[in-house]
């Protein structure tokens, strides 16, 4: 029931995450298709449907924002291309310094966020109390603010862009892994899965988590680590959190839902790898509940209904890796979001597609591509702003 | 209001009739107790200031204020009730709410308002300190029913010194025994390999206190539920499981119906009848009536409607009749009622054991996961499982499973913990049972709600799998089924028989949602009042 319809596609998606599922989109928008995108597991069952929703614009590097606010824009008509309701809510994301250090910080984050055109905006203590009355400031010297932030609820993301996907005539396989590549001479010539080898000349890795492990199985050396995060969800209140908070002490981060849930989480060191399964911990349970009621004392009887884990695939520079392998012609990398994947896909997605269209593209080799880690002595400008 | 002591804030309430305690959350639905084990949303009230108490298990002091949620002007009487009506067919929150593109931050205000029951916590005074201890024991039992109480006697009589922790608040001491009320188990990660105490349990008591505990070896005796059952109009006020009728069952206070359906033809069925005889008016059975049953039901002059499908309540506050009809196309048939008490199937309470990774085995009888049944090991090394949610009731005398256990618990040995696959099974009853009530399409009749935390329709699922989305795991999050506070107790065993049913395969490869930790809902004090590992008292 999983075989795929074709013995050849022209390209093929390995991971039918958000970044997967917009990169398979974009390709057959442009016309290019046959198209297959496999994965092991079901549709949402890695990152894509375990994040906390948001999407924000505030980062260091001045690409990294303009992509953010293109995927931001995408974001706000997902409705009308895509037919579902992601119920993206621009409520802001409110940043938390709880040193001067920290407050520095955020100040030339703002910085890069103005001088992109962004209306971003530092508060005193008290501004922050105004804009959630409920946080405790004890601790707090400041904070910024951007209003055109906000949060969305991905599922129907997934299942817009997975509908309109098969619409344009994608083809999903889902319970199909992809186990390696065929090569003639040195380039991709088909795609090893669990169901056959069926040929292509272009496999993209949007494999998540699971992409540097994947990349291994095609014989490269990927500098990806898995890194395992937790998150939980509270029993739902009435609405009284606008913005997503976030902490950078400790990277605590948390927001309303829109059924009234609080979702967060917070950094709890756990050993790279994607060997230890998506489990939560007792660990991160009590960490997170003491950063939350200490932050918000009136949460202190709320209830705490589940928790859950998911994995970040962090790079060494905290950008994603985006473009063809040039160790591997026909073979492109996709991944490298260090949990932020949901909200950078419609923007980066654009240009793996191009990538693989070998159209012109407009992001910073240096930043951004596959081959940057390669040259040891290459200038580096990483994202460090690798929270909530 | 002068409520007496020592019963529960639903209960108290009960004049021989569920009390309407709460509205439900997109359609507000009138909700009355349904399972009485604290896990539905049936009963949420806000009691001095905290949202989200169940009042099923709630026992109010004086001075205390207890307020209702998500209801105006009271649960009995709401206007939004009318949402019920209005959108009769339904809300498209996948689809819906779209357009026009400059309304959308309208739409999001009103959803937004309406979602949720409780609002923020509203507590005067200082906050409680929250007790919390750390305790090191050799073999911790968890769950004190019969099979429980039974392996934690045995220990005690073999000289160990088993702690024994229950969620109820009753059950006598035993000798030899710690034992441990009002103490529920949330939280059972995989045992850490090495050590003399691989186990890390972590409890909480009923006040909210603060329990880990390490352990050598675990027996989980956590027992079984009622299942929930769907048909139209199946969340009405009256409709209850045999477990949420007994929870009425406390100092001075009646069971809240005077002439009840039964619904069930086995030995819950008949224990119940047996318990409350001039309170049903009749039974009804999914499938064959017991010899049992059937006896005391004639004895009593009960008519008995055996192979009947449950297709409506009728009432538009709370349940006054049911329409039923007999399967393979037999009659339909009205029958006036006050109450709907669901006695057809227990499940096993597995949470724990897929929370702690153990491997688990469908079975088409009653339709839910196991461990070995046999001798009651479980793939997890040191992890023990007996009784009912091991598929082995307790009897008299112990069955061979409870003997194993023991034994098991009790020496230092390791034991086999790769078990064959369970064998291919015919398809259950209630696959059947659903196949004949609703096959491809809903019959109407009244809403039929699927996951009632939610407020999750039948419809949704159905139209989940029309439009290509296939197994649990997707369906749960498309349509929200499962994910509310009950964390699926009561929906997602009916979903996987009708996904069965829809996508043709059987409910093993249908799938099971993962059981997340807690097994209940905790408090955030409590959990940050856990000690840290290694902080022995």
């Amino acid at each position: 029931m999983n075989a795929p319809a074709r013995g050849e596609y022209r390209t093929v998606v390995v991971g039918s995450g958000i970044v997967g599922l917009f990169t398979a989109y974009y390709l057959a928008r442009a016309g290019a298709g046959p198209i297959l995108v496999v994965d092991r597991g079901f549709l949402s069952g890695g990152a894509s449907g375990r994040n906390g929703g948001g999407v924000r614009q505030q980062w260091e590097t001045p690409s990294t924002i303009r992509l953010a606010r293109e995927a931001v824009a995408e974001y706000r008509r997902f409705g009308r291309t895509f037919g579902t309701n992601i119920w993206f809510r621009q409520s802001g994301y409110l940043f938390l310094a709880t040193t001067e250090a920290e407050k520095l910080r955020l100040s030339e984050v703002h910085g890069a966020v103005a001088r992109e055109g962004l209306p971003s905006r530092l508060l005193t203590p008290s501004e922050v109390g105004r804009e959630v009355p409920a946080l405790s400031l004890e601790g707090i010297v400041g904070g910024s603010f951007l209003g055109s932030d906000g949060t969305l609820y991905p599922f129907p993301a997934i299942w817009g862009v997975y509908e309109a996907a098969q619409a344009l005539g994608v083809e999903v396989r889902l319970g199909v892994e992809a186990r390696g590549i065929r090569k003639e001479g040195d380039r991709v010539a088909g795609i090893v899965t669990s169901s056959g080898t069926i040929a292509t000349t272009a496999v993209v890795n949007a494999a998540g988590g699971w992409s540097k492990e994947f990349s291994a199985r095609c014989g490269l050396e990927a500098p990806n680590r898995p890194t395992r995060h937790e998150i939980l969800a509270t029993e739902p209140l009435k609405p009284f959190l606008d913005p997503m908070v976030v902490r950078l002490s400790d990277g605590l981060y948390f927001s309303q839902t829109m059924r009234g849930e609080i979702v967060g989480g917070l950094t709890v060191p756990h050993a790279p790898g994607t060997v230890g399964g998506m489990t939560s911990s007792p660990a991160f349970l009590i960490a997170m509940a003491r950063a939350l009621v200490g932050l918000v004392p009136r949460l202190r009887p709320l209830r705490v209904l589940r928790a859950w884990s998911g994995f970040y695939d962090d790079t060494p520079d905290g950008l994603p890796i985006i473009g063809e392998d040039p160790r591997l012609p026909g073979f492109y990398q996709a991944n490298g979001f260090g949990g932020h994947g949901f909200m950078l896909a419609p923007a980066t997605s654009k240009r793996v597609a191009a990538s693989v269209l070998g159209s012109a593209s407009d992001l910073d080799p240096a930043e951004f591509s596959p081959g940057r880690f390669l040259d040891p002595n290459r200038p580096s400008r990483p994202e460090r702003l690798q929270l909530g | 209001v002068d409520l007496p002591p020592g019963v529960s804030f639903a209960a108290a309430l009960s004049e021989g009739a569920v009390p309407i305690l709460q509205r439900s959350v997109r359609y507000h639905r009138p909700r009355a107790p349904f399972c009485g084990t604290g896990a539905c949303t049936n009963c949420l009230v806000r009691v001095n200031g905290v949202p989200n108490i169940r009042g099923c298990r709630y026992e109010p002091v004086p001075g205390d204020r207890i307020d209702s949620e998500n209801a105006w002007p009271s649960p009995g009487h709401d206007l939004l009730g009318a949402l019920d009506t209005v959108f009769w067919n339904g809300i498209d929150s996948v689809r819906g709410f779209r357009r026009p593109a400059f309304a959308r931050p309208l739409y999001q205000w009103v959803v937004r308002r309406l979602a949720a029951f409780g609002s923020l916590p509203e507590r005067t005074g200082p906050p409680p300190r929250i007790p919390s201890e750390r305790i090191d024991r050799d073999i911790v039992v968890v769950g004190g029913g019969a099979s429980g109480r039974a392996a934690a006697e045995q220990l005690a009589a073999a000289g160990a010194h088993p702690l024994l922790l229950d969620r109820s608040p009753r059950g006598g001491a035993m000798e030899g025994v710690e034992v441990r009320l009002r103490t529920t188990v949330a939280i059972l990660p995989p045992p850490r390999p090495g050590g003399n105490r691989p186990f890390d349990l972590i409890a909480f008591g009923d006040g909210g206190e603060a329990l880990r505990i390490a352990a050598r070896r675990v027996i989980l005796a956590t027992g079984g539920y009622d299942a929930g059952l769907w048909f139209a109009n199946g969340d009405r006020p009256g409709v209850l499981t045999a477990e949420g009728a007994l929870a009425f069952e406390q100092p001075g206070r009646k069971p809240p119906f005077r002439a009840g359906i039964l619904f069930g033809g086995g030995p819950r069925a008949a224990a119940l009848l047996a318990r409350w005889e001039d309170r049903f008016d009749a039974v009804v059975a999914p499938g064959a009536i017991s010899p049992e049953l059937a006896r005391k039901g004639s004895e009593l002059g009960l008519p008995l409607y055996p192979r009947s499908l449950l297709t409506r309540a009728i009432g538009r506050r709370r349940v006054r009749a049911v329409q039923i009809r007999g399967r393979g196309g037999g009659a339909e048939r009205r029958l006036d009622t006050d109450a709907v008490v669901l006695a057809h199937r227990r499940l096993p309470n597995a949470q724990l054991l897929f929370q702690v990774g153990a491997r688990m085995h469908w079975s088409a009888h009653p339709g839910a996961y196991f461990p070995d049944r046999s001798e009651g090991a479980t793939s997890v090394p040191g992890l023990l499982a007996v009784g009912s949610v091991a598929g082995a009731p307790f009897s008299s005398p112990p069955t061979d499973q409870l003997t194993a256990v023991v034994d098991r618990a009790l020496s230092d040995r390791s034991w086999p913990t790769e078990f064959s696959g369970g064998v291919p099974e015919p398809p259950s009853e209630f696959e059947g049972y659903y196949r004949e009530l609703i096959g491809r399409s809903l019959p109407g009749g009244g809403r039929w709600t699927a996951c009632a935390c939610e407020d999750v329709g039948v419809s949704e699922i159905l139209e989940a799998h029309e439009r290509g989305y296939r197994g649990i795991e997707v369906i749960k999050r498309y349509t929200g089924v499962g994910t509310g506070l009950c964390q699926g107790r009561y929906c997602i065993p009916e979903a996987l028989l009708l996904l069965a049913i829809q996508e043709g395969r059987p409910p093993s490869e249908v799938g099971y949602i993962t059981q997340r930790p807690p097994v209940l809902p905790v408090p955030l004090e409590s959990i940050a009042a856990l000690p840290d590992p290694g902080e022995a008292a």
